[in-house]
C-alpha cells in the first residue's frame, strides 16, 4: 500500500484511490471484467446501501465517485467539502471495500458499457473510434488489444462472479495507492490507511505485458459508416515512455509537430491554418483518450508501452487522400530535417512551464504524482525542468531519427463510401488539392509533391458494425 | 482560504470591480493558489447578436478570425510569444458570449495582456486568410455532425423559436456556414460593432494584486476607442401551441427524446429562474424519483438530463432522455410529462427542497477548485449581468425559495402550449 498526501487548508478534500491493475489483466474471454468491476463499485450499491440510497445521500453533498479504467491502472476519484467529509467517506469506504454486487446494478451498468461501445464510440464519435481502432491494429494479439470496456459480445457473457473474482484477485493492498489532498483532519490519513488494510495483501500474479511486435508493413484500415467527413488516425509503437532517456527529446519533438489542441504545431499550421483542410491536427507519444473534449490529458493512464500517433480531425471526403499524404509528408520532413533551432528553443521553454498548468487541481497533482511513481521519475514538472535544462537540439533530432519513421505505419480511416478512396490510395493515384483562394507558390509547389507522394500501404475495409463486436 | 458554507456569501474570494473611462470593465479576484493567473476576456456578444438574415454562426466564426493576427503580431509571432510563456489558451462562443481565455504563470502576465489588447484593437487579416478559416469552421461542423445531440438542439431551437436569434445554434445553420467565405466585409462590420470596450469585460483571477492589474489594464487597454452600436434583438412572441419535430438519423443510434418549454430569462431579482434551476435537479437529477423509475428500476433510459440554461433572453427549460428500446419511447414521454404535471400541482417536500439548495451551494463550492475554474465560473455570470455580485444574489434567491414558489413557477412554465418535443431515431433501412 502506498500513500500520497498533500494536506493543506483548503475547504475541499480530494481523494484518489488507485489500483495498479487494469483491462490488460482481463481473463481470457472475459473482456470488460476490469471495466465492469470498477463501474460496479463506483456506480452500484454497497452491501448496506443500495445505489439509490447512495445517490440520495450524495445529493445534498453534491458529490459523486468517478472511475477510470486503463490497461494497467484503475482510478477512483472524488472530491467533497470538508463540512461533509465524514458523511461522504463512510459511504465511499463501503463502496470500495464492501461492495453490494447487486444484479440490478450489474444489468444497468452492463447496458451502459454495451451502449458506450455500440451507440457511442462506434456510431457517434468517429474520431475516438478511429483512435481506438488504431490501438487495436497496433496491438494485435497483445494484452492491450481489446478496448478497455471489452467487446459487446464479451460484456454480454460476463457475470457478477467474474467481477467478484477480478476484485478479489487484483484489488489488493499490493496494488493499492491512496492519494489524499486538501483540508482533511489530522487523523484522516491514519483512518483511511487502517480501513483499506482490510483488502487482501497479495495480488494474483499479473499477466506480463511484453513490448508489441514491431510491424513490417504499412496498413490502412477503412471503416465504413455514414459520416460527413473522414476521420484519420495513424501511428506505430515506440519503445519510449516517461523515464526513458529519449522521452524528453521525443516529447519536445512531438509538441513542435502537433501540441494537443494548440495552434502552435507544424501539423496545425500546414494542414489547417494554411490549407483549411479541417479543424485541427495533432501528435502524441502517450495515450490520450477523449481529446475532443479535454484540453489536458487525464492522469493515471500510465502504460508500460506507448505509441506515436497523429490525429487528423475529419476532412472532407475528397480531401482525405491528400490529407493522409500531407500528414505523412510532414512526419517525413520532421524525420529528415529535424527541428530548427528557433522551434527547439521555443518548445523547450514552453513545455516545462506548461506542465505546471497541467497540475492545476489537487486531483491532477495527486494523479501525476502517482504516475511518476509508476514511471519511477521525479514529480512531472520537476522531471521536465531538469531534463529540458540539459537537452540540446542535436539530442532531439537524434531521438527523432531513432524512434520515428514512416514505414510500417498503421492507419485508420473512418467514413462513408470508402472503396474508391481505398482504390486511389492503393494505386497511388494523384490527389491534387484545389483551392478557391490564391495560395503562395511555395504551397502550390509543395502540393504537387504531396499529391503524388507514393504510399506503400496495404488496405482492409470493414463495416463499423464489426468493431468491438 | 478558509470558508464554511454556512456563511452568506457563496463566492469565497473577494472581488474587485473597476470601470475604465472607455466603458471597459475589469473584475479581479485574488485566489490563493500560487503563481498562476487566468485571464478571461468576455465579449458580450454571441450567436444571440446574429440578427441579420443569413449570418447565423458568425460570432463563432469571428472568434476563429481573432487568431489571424495583427501587423505587430502576425499569427506565427502571436503563437511563438504565447508558447514561450507556457500558456494554456483557447476561446469559445455560445449564445450570449464569446470568451478568450489564457492561463499562465504570473511572470508572463503582462506580455500576454498586452498582446491580447493588440489583437482586440488592431486585428487585420486578408481575404485569403478569411476564406481559409471559413473552411476550418466547415470542418468543425463536420466533426460535430456525428453526434445526434447537436442535431437535436439544432432542430429544437429552429422549431421552438420564430423570431429570436436563439432560433439558431452557435455553430449556425449549415447553409449559412457554407456561405461564410463571401462575408469578408461583414466580418469587419462585426468587429467594429462588438469588439469594443463597452461590450467587453476582463476577468483576472489568481495570484495577483488588484491595484497592479488595474494599472496594467489601463496601460494596455485604456486607449481602446469606445464604439456606438446598439443592438436590437427581435423579441419572441408567446408560443401558443405545442410543437414537435422528428429527426431520422442515418446511422445507428438509440432513440432520443427532448422536451422543452419556454422559460424566463436569467434573473437575480425575482425567484422564477432560480425556481426552475431547482426543478431541474429535483425533477431530473440522479436522486430524482423519475431517475429512479426510468434509469434504476425499469432501466428503460440510460441518459436523463435536464437544464434550465441561463440566458440573457427567455430561452428553454429542456429535458432529454435516451431510450434503450424504441418501443418504450411513449412510456418515457408520459413519465416525463407526468413529472411536469406533478411540479405544477403538488408542492414539493420541504426536506427535498432543502437538499436541493444544499446541492447547489456545495456544487458551486466544489467547482472553484483552481484558478482557471474560478475565472470560468465568473465568465458565465459576468456575461449575464457583468458583475460577480449576481452570484451572491442568485444564491440568496435559492435560499429563500419555498414550495409555493416552485408550484407557481412550474404551473406557469410547464404549459403544453409552450412545449416543443423533438425525437431522433435511426431511420428505417
Amino acid at each position: 500500500m502506498q500513500l500520497i498526501s498533500l494536506p493543506d487548508s483548503s475547504p475541499l478534500v480530494t481523494l484518489r484511490i488507485l489500483f495498479r491493475t487494469g483491462s490488460a489483466q482481463d481473463p481470457e474471454g472475459k473482456g470488460g471484467a476490469a471495466w465492469m468491476t470498477a463501474l460496479q463499485l463506483a456506480s452500484g450499491g454497497s452491501r448496506t446501501r443500495s445505489n439509490k440510497e447512495i445517490l440520495d445521500a450524495f445529493f445534498p453533498l453534491a458529490t459523486s465517485v468517478g472511475s477510470q479504467v486503463d490497461k494497467e491502472m484503475i482510478a477512483f476519484s472524488a472530491e467533497t467539502h470538508r463540512d461533509n467529509l465524514d458523511a461522504f467517506y463512510e459511504i465511499f469506504r463501503a463502496m470500495l471495500l464492501d461492495p453490494g454486487w447487486r444484479s440490478d446494478d450489474f444489468q444497468r451498468l452492463r447496458d451502459d458499457a454495451v451502449n458506450y461501445l455500440e451507440s457511442g464510440l462506434r456510431a457517434q464519435n468517429d474520431e475516438e473510434f478511429a483512435k481506438e481502432m488504431l490501438y487495436q491494429c497496433i496491438y494485435r494479439d497483445h494484452p492491450y488489444e481489446r478496448h478497455n470496456a471489452g467487446s459487446i459480445s464479451s460484456l454480454k457473457t460476463l457475470t457478477l462472479s467474474d467481477l467478484r473474482e477480478f476484485y478479489t484477485a487484483h484489488f489488493t493492498r499490493e496494488n493499492l495507492t491512496i492519494c489524499l489532498a486538501g483540508g482533511y483532519p489530522a487523523d484522516f490519513e491514519r483512518r483511511i490507511r487502517q480501513d483499506f488494510s482490510c483488502l487482501p495483501p497479495k495480488a494474483r500474479p499479473q499477466q506480463p505485458i511484453a513490448a508489441p511486435a514491431s510491424g513490417t508493413e504499412s496498413n490502412v484500415l477503412f471503416i465504413e459508416k455514414p459520416a460527413r467527413g473522414v476521420a484519420i488516425s495513424l501511428g506505430f509503437p515506440i519503445g519510449v515512455r516517461r523515464g526513458h532517456p529519449d522521452f524528453p527529446a521525443l516529447l519536445l519533438a512531438t509538441s513542435a509537430l502537433g501540441q494537443h489542441r494548440m495552434s502552435s504545431g507544424r501539423l496545425f499550421n500546414r494542414m489547417r491554418q494554411i490549407r483549411g483542410l479541417n479543424y485541427g491536427d495533432y501528435a502524441y507519444i502517450e495515450y490520450f483518450p477523449g481529446g475532443m473534449y479535454s484540453l489536458e490529458p487525464e492522469p493515471n493512464l500510465a502504460r508500460s508501452h506507448q505509441i506515436f500517433q497523429l490525429w487528423i480531425r475529419p476532412v472532407e471526403h475528397h480531401h482525405a487522400h491528400f490529407a493522409l499524404r500531407l500528414a505523412i509528408f510532414e512526419l517525413d520532413r520532421l524525420i529528415r530535417h529535424g527541428l530548427d533551432a528557433e522551434e527547439f528553443e521555443r518548445t523547450r521553454r514552453f513545455l516545462p512551464k506548461y506542465s505546471k498548468l497541467l497540475l492545476k487541481t489537487k486531483d491532477a497533482e495527486l494523479g501525476y504524482l502517482a504516475d511518476s511513481a509508476f514511471y519511477q521519475i521525479p514529480p512531472y514538472p520537476e522531471y521536465l525542468e531538469r531534463t529540458f535544462a540539459q537537452l540540446t537540439l542535436e539530442q532531439v533530432n537524434a531521438a527523432i531519427g531513432r524512434h520515428l519513421h514512416t514505414d510500417s505505419l498503421q492507419v485508420v480511416m473512418v467514413g462513408e463510401d470508402l472503396a474508391a478512396l481505398r482504390d486511389g490510395i492503393l494505386a497511388n493515384r494523384p490527389s491534387p488539392l484545389e483551392y478557391t483562394t490564391p495560395k503562395p507558390d511555395e504551397i502550390l509547389t509543395e502540393d504537387v509533391e504531396v499529391a503524388n507522394l507514393a504510399l506503400n500501404l496495404k488496405a482492409r475495409l470493414m463495416p463499423a458494425e464489426d468493431a468491438f463486436a | 482560504m478558509n470558508t464554511s458554507m454556512a456563511e452568506d456569501q457563496v463566492l469565497p474570494f473577494p472581488y474587485h470591480q473597476h470601470d475604465f473611462e472607455n466603458g471597459l470593465r475589469l473584475v479581479t479576484v485574488p485566489v490563493p493558489y500560487p503563481n498562476i493567473v487566468s485571464l478571461y476576456i468576455v465579449v458580450h456578444a454571441g450567436s444571440r447578436n446574429e440578427v441579420e438574415e443569413g449570418r447565423s454562426g458568425f460570432a463563432h466564426f469571428f472568434e476563429h478570425m481573432m487568431f489571424r493576427g495583427t501587423p505587430a503580431f502576425p499569427p506565427d509571432r502571436y503563437e511563438a510569444v504565447l508558447q514561450e510563456t507556457g500558456a494554456s489558451s483557447n476561446a469559445y462562443t455560445d449564445d450570449d458570449r464569446t470568451v478568450y481565455h489564457t492561463t499562465l504563470t504570473r511572470a508572463d502576465f503582462e506580455t500576454v495582456l498586452a498582446m491580447e489588447a493588440d489583437r482586440f484593437m488592431n486585428l487585420a487579416y486578408s481575404l485569403e486568410d478569411f476564406q481559409t478559416e471559413a473552411l476550418a469552421v466547415y470542418g468543425e461542423y463536420n466533426k460535430d455532425s456525428a453526434e445526434p445531440v447537436n442535431k437535436l438542439f439544432e432542430v429544437l431551437r429552429d422549431t421552438a423559436f420564430d423570431r429570436h436569434t436563439y432560433k439558431h445554434t452557435t455553430m449556425g445553420f449549415l447553409r449559412d456556414i457554407e456561405r461564410m467565405p463571401s462575408m469578408y466585409d461583414y466580418s469587419r462590420t462585426f468587429f467594429d460593432r462588438f469588439y469594443r470596450p463597452e461590450y467587453t469585460t476582463i476577468i483576472v483571477t489568481g495570484d495577483v494584486e488588484p491595484d497592479e492589474i488595474r494599472t496594467l489594464v489601463q496601460r494596455h487597454w485604456g486607449h481602446w476607442a469606445r464604439g456606438s452600436y446598439q443592438i436590437s434583438i427581435p423579441s419572441e412572441p408567446a408560443q401558443n401551441g405545442a410543437r414537435q419535430a422528428s429527426i431520422p438519423w442515418p446511422s445507428h443510434t438509440l432513440p432520443y427524446l427532448l422536451i422543452a418549454h419556454k422559460s424566463p430569462a436569467y434573473c437575480d431579482a425575482g425567484v422564477d429562474c432560480a425556481a426552475l434551476d431547482l426543478v431541474s435537479f429535483l425533477g431530473f437529477s440522479a436522486s430524482s424519483p423519475l431517475y429512479e423509475k426510468l434509469v434504476l428500476e425499469e432501466q428503460s433510459v440510460d441518459v436523463l438530463w435536464a437544464s434550465n440554461a441561463d440566458h440573457i433572453d427567455p430561452y428553454l427549460f429542456s429535458v432529454m432522455a435516451r431510450v434503450k428500446d424504441p418501443a418504450r419511447l411513449p412510456d418515457v414521454q408520459s413519465a416525463i410529462l407526468a413529472t411536469f404535471h406533478s411540479f405544477s400541482t403538488t408542492p414539493i417536500d420541504t426536506g427535498k427542497l432543502e437538499e436541493a439548495k444544499s446541492h447547489l451551494r456545495y456544487r458551486f463550492a466544489l467547482s472553484l477548485n483552481n484558478t482557471e475554474a474560478v475565472a470560468s465560473n465568473l465568465a458565465h455570470y459576468i456575461s449575464l449581468r457583468r458583475t460577480p455580485e449576481t452570484i451572491d444574489r442568485l444564491y440568496r434567491l435559492y435560499a429563500q425559495l419555498t414550495p409555493e414558489d416552485i408550484l407557481r413557477v412550474a404551473r406557469w412554465c410547464f404549459q403544453s402550449a409552450a412545449r416543443t418535443t423533438v425525437t431522433l431515431q435511426q431511420e428505417a433501412e
